[in-house]
């Protein structure tokens, strides 16, 4: 083809009416493209609040019971306490006692004077000195305490700085009920095209040793295991 | 060799295009608009760019951070100063905060009292003013059935009512600033570097957002800015630094920075504070006396993924089991070893046998 | 000093004038192409505008079809090389004029790689940090950036020299060309040496953290290379007037065969790595091949790129492919089997599963595919108007000395070897 032919004409032709199309359409369409953005999810302050869980009793004289504040010897100088396992409370009812084998009330609460509580040898402390008392039966967590590998640190790092500050056991831990009640979760991650994350089926026994001869879980039935003999 | 070169006719004297008509020039110039609208119709989303919160000359000839002088830094904590008012309506607190000497800082998390409660990922998500839609978390809590460290058999989005499950534990994940990081190695202008006190931060301002610390990252650590990040205005927490919680633009890489402007002054990061169990611990591992320097010393730590060879600054260990009463699993491993149960379920001392 | 600059000025307006005018099927292709390289503009803008989230990507999976295409784009460029070794280091003559549509390639490849490294940028207006502070040589992406960019000037210089050379009908010079003609071929090497480096050095990535990457994207190149070569070779003679020797087919089509086979010997010797160790480690394998955890976007793409490469080896050892079409045929499902095996098939598994186990699936969304099609829009019209560029000057219907000379279509001109207008070799 020459460069003066008729086809060569029609062709460029159609290139400024096909641009105009073009541009037409462009400009006419939508200027963003989708983005499936999710609603964000919002978490109360109050459940990542920083800090002690619970605000324990420091002093007896503090105790509020029945909404009436009033120190626990004014009380207990008129009721005495039964000194057996398992009693069923008559006053102050939301102490709930759920302490493994700790089930007296007087292994730790001096009987004589209910504005203290007695160490093993007798010492009778305050109540804003809990830790000596949890440490007479819980050695290894008083240890891993004081080097603060257990329990939690607040206000600061450094030590020397003089603003940490180590909670004590109580402000972690009901006294009566240490054992963490579990917590409902707060709602995991929902990230950008994260697609469907559902776990249907167990995960495979393939690559997990532990799996393949995995113990039966607490939803079934469980089994004894068969005692072995006892060397002793 | 002619000189007339505008018309790029040659010594020859003819020219490279026949001659012009007045058709030819209608059709020529047909094509040429048609051309020139075709090109800014397709220019058209650009009118959508809003210059003053995008771009700023002075964003744009700003220095790497380690270069700035004070005077520069000043500068361009006024302008993120201007630009935080501007969007969000609230002053912030904005200020370079330089690493400590003598400081390194180390995170310790035991894993028998992490209860995936995932408090910890949402007060970061608070403190860190990270985006809300899409969503960024620097901290993955991966539920891990018992018997492995495979992460693959994790589950990063269980939903049960409650935690923790009996028959998981539960691992949370964030960035470990390694000290060799495979992030700082990779990123091409130096956008991200470890810092004396160890911890690998980004310079927000210089980073061009090519995802290659993203796609080295063992530990799936870093988030990229796919979109302007969303904050609630009533959830932003003015308490900022230049290179830790400000809010990030668009288009570039952030991560877990260890609360940087919380810890170089002595305090802890949100994590660690709004975790209800104490399972994590944090300080100077330089400081023999430190909570991390004693797990380091006297309990059982591990890190993940040794063999990448990343030496993280982040360590995992289990302390004592729940009790067997509790652990119906445990009680029948406990029992297949030999240990007699009490009429109460109790395996301990008392039984004369041993379990911690 | 003048006259010479003059002289450069002319030519190259002279080229610019030239690329507008063509018969009407030129007209049309190029109309083609811009409008969809517009669409790819427009798409582009509008991920300018709000960020890297209009596309498939996410923090799982953080590289997808842009990086995926980089990768193809830089190993066909590099396999320009194959071209060039069969001439220069085997002195095959008679090839010799071919060499310059391989470098003209290269030099289109390169440019569209360099774009898709720009649109997976999340800042492109902070470029000028990398001239900045540029971290090299511990990040592998500065090495990136040097080889990339070198190999385009390099075979810039290369065909811009020769092609200056035939239009001022002036013998080239042995010393402006053959030295940077073998540093390119081991400069093309070394791009897809640093490439892949790029992915095997992160130990974080265990489908990536494998030695046999390098090998394998060289092969992969080397394969689809000379395939497209082999296509545009045939466009360029049934398009121009310029008559292509039937041989550089049987050339090509030789380097392409040897490729083929090994890239399908380190393909197999990975899957047998991977799939007979049957470690944990196979995850990202296993993801790919039969998917994981019901996941398996990418199985169907796998195993047709598998099909496709293994059928095309099949075809290229048996004499059916001395027929242009059947070498067509084999060319073309080469050219998509290395694309869906480079792209979806090394980029894309390395993500999945993420370094903490988590299954995310990438899907690129249309305005990726824009993109991506405006990029190769936007290279396919460049290589035509050097092509619309090199094709006359190398018949010497374009000189300093003639104005332009269409081409008779009664009788096509045929380049003799012994012209002395057209000696490149």
């Amino acid at each position: 083809m020459t460069l003066d032919s008729k086809g060569r004409a029609m062709a460029i032709w159609l290139v400024g009416p096909v641009f105009l199309g073009v541009a037409a359409w462009l400009a006419t369409s939508s200027t963003s493209a989708p983005i499936p953005l999710r609603p964000a999810s919002d978490v109360p302050r109050e459940s990542i609040r920083p800090g002690a869980w619970r605000t324990p009793l420091k002093h007896a004289n503090e105790a509020k019971v029945n909404g009436a504040v009033r120190p626990c010897s004014e009380c207990h100088r008129l009721f005495g306490t039964p000194p057996e396992e398992n009693r069923t409370l008559i006053q102050h009812k939301d102490i709930v006692l759920a302490h493994g084998i700790n089930k007296r009330c007087l292994n730790c609460h001096y009987g004589a004077d209910r504005d203290k509580l007695v160490l093993h040898d007798g010492t009778l402390i305050d109540f804003n000195e809990t830790p000596r008392l949890c440490s007479n039966c819980h050695g290894t967590v008083y240890r891993d305490w004081q080097m603060g590998v257990h329990g939690k640190t607040m206000g600061s790092w450094d030590a020397s700085s003089g603003t940490q500050q180590r909670l004590a056991c109580n402000e972690c831990h009901d006294p009566h009920a240490p054992r963490y009640k579990p917590l409902e979760p707060l709602p995991g991650p929902e990230t950008l095209r994260m697609g469907d994350q559902r776990r249907e089926e167990e995960p495979s026994k393939q690559h997990a040793p532990l799996r393949r001869w995995s113990m039966p879980s607490h939803d079934e039935p469980s089994k004894e295991e068969p005692k072995k003999e006892n060397p002793s | 060799m002619s000189l007339r070169i505008w018309e790029g006719k040659s010594a020859g004297g003819g020219s490279d295009a026949p001659e012009m008509t007045r058709r030819s020039f209608l059709r020529t110039s047909t094509a040429v608009v048609g051309g020139m609208t075709a090109i800014a119709a397709a220019l058209s989303p650009l009118k959508d760019l809003n210059p003053s919160e995008e771009f700023s000359l002075e964003q744009f000839i700003q220095k790497h951070y380690k270069e700035m002088t004070p005077r520069d830094m000043e500068i361009a904590l006024d302008r993120i100063r201007r630009e935080v008012e501007l969007r969000y309506r609230v002053r912030p607190e904005i200020r370079d905060v330089r690493a400590k000497a003598g400081v390194e800082f180390v995170y310790a998390l035991n894993l028998s009292r992490c209860i995936g409660c995932r408090r910890c990922v949402h007060a970061c998500v608070n403190e860190n003013n990270q985006s809300r839609s899409p969503e960024i978390q620097y901290i993955r809590v991966l539920e891990m059935p018992r018997g492995t460290m495979d992460m693959e058999k994790g589950d990063h989005h269980y939903d049960r009512p409650t935690v923790p499950d009996a028959s998981h534990f539960y691992m949370p994940v964030q960035c470990h600033q390694c000290a060799n990081p495979p992030c700082v190695k990779v990123c091409p202008v130096e956008a991200t570097w470890q810092d004396a006190d160890g911890i690998t931060v980004i310079d927000y301002d210089w980073c061009i957002g090519c995802r290659y610390c993203e796609a080295a990252c063992p530990y799936w650590a870093r988030r990229f800015n796919f979109t302007k990040p969303e904050v609630p205005a009533d959830r932003v927490n003015p308490d900022m630094s230049y290179l830790s919680n400000r809010p990030r633009p668009k288009g570039v890489v952030e991560k877990c920075h260890f609360c940087l402007h919380r810890t170089r002054e002595g305090r802890l990061p949100a994590c660690l504070e709004a975790c209800p169990t104490g399972a994590r611990k944090f300080g100077n591992v330089l400081d023999p006396e430190s909570e991390v320097s004693q797990i380091l010393k006297h309990k059982r730590v591990f890190v993940l993924k040794e063999e990448v060879g990343t030496l993280p600054r982040f360590f995992y260990y289990f302390d004592e089991r729940y009790p067997n009463s509790i652990d119906p699993e445990a009680k029948q491993i406990a029992l297949s070893l030999g240990y007699e149960g009490g009429a109460d379920g109790m395996f301990g001392a008392s039984r004369g046998g041993g379990v911690a | 000093m003048i006259a010479i600059a003059r002289g450069y000025i002319t030519f190259l307006i002279r080229c610019f004038r030239l690329s507008f005018v063509g018969p009407a099927p030129y007209y049309l292709w190029m109309l083609g192409l811009s409008i969809v390289a517009l669409l790819g503009l427009n798409a582009y803008c509008k991920q300018f505008v709000q960020g890297m989230g209009v596309t498939g990507m996410t923090d799982q999976v953080s590289w997808g079809l842009y990086i995926a295409n980089f990768a193809f784009l830089v190993g066909v460029a590099a396999a320009a090389a194959t071209m060039v070794i069969p001439v220069y280091v085997y002195r095959n003559r008679e090839l010799a004029h071919l060499v310059i549509f391989a470098h003209l390639f290269a030099v289109a490849a390169i440019i569209m790689a360099l774009l898709f490294v720009v649109v997976d940028l999340g800042r492109p207006d902070r470029f000028h940090h990398m001239m900045l502070r540029f971290n090299f040589p511990i990040s592998m992406l500065t090495w990136d950036v040097i080889s990339l960019n070198g190999y385009l000037v390099l075979n810039l210089h290369i065909c811009g020299y020769l092609i200056y050379c035939a239009y001022n009908r002036r013998e080239p010079s042995k010393l402006f060309y053959i030295p940077f003609v073998f540093v390119a071929i081991a400069w093309a090497f070394g791009t897809q040496l640093v490439e892949a480096f790029l992915y095997c050095g992160l130990g974080g990535r265990p489908f990536w953290n494998s030695a046999v990457i390098a090998p394998r994207l060289v092969a992969a190149a080397f394969a689809a290379g000379p395939s497209i070569l082999i296509i545009i070779l045939q466009v360029i003679a049934a398009f121009t007037d310029y008559r292509v020797n039937e041989k550089a087919y049987l050339t090509l089509r030789n380097t392409a065969r040897v490729a083929m086979c090994a890239s399908m010997f380190l393909l197999a010797s990975e899957a047998f790595t991977e799939f007979y160790t049957d470690s944990a480690h196979v995850a990202s394998a296993r993801y790919l091949f039969f998917g994981l955890d019901g996941k398996n976007a990418l199985v169907p793409w796998i195993w047709t790129s598998i099909t496709l490469n293994v059928t095309a080896l099949v075809i290229l050892f048996t004499p059916l492919t001395r027929n242009t079409r059947f070498l067509n045929i084999a060319c073309a499902m080469i050219i998509v089997g290395v694309w869906i095996e480079k792209g979806m098939g090394l980029v894309i598994p390395a993500f999945v599963p993420t370094p903490l186990g988590e299954i995310v699936e990438y899907r690129p969304t249309l305005n990726e595919w824009l993109v991506c099609a405006g990029i190769g829009a936007f290279g396919l019209l460049i290589f035509t108007i050097l092509v619309r560029v090199t094709v006359p000057v190398l018949s010497g219907r374009l000189a300093f000395d003639t104005p332009y000379v269409a081409p008779d279509a009664a009788t096509p001109r045929v380049p003799e070897a012994s012209e002395p207008t057209t000696r490149t070799a």
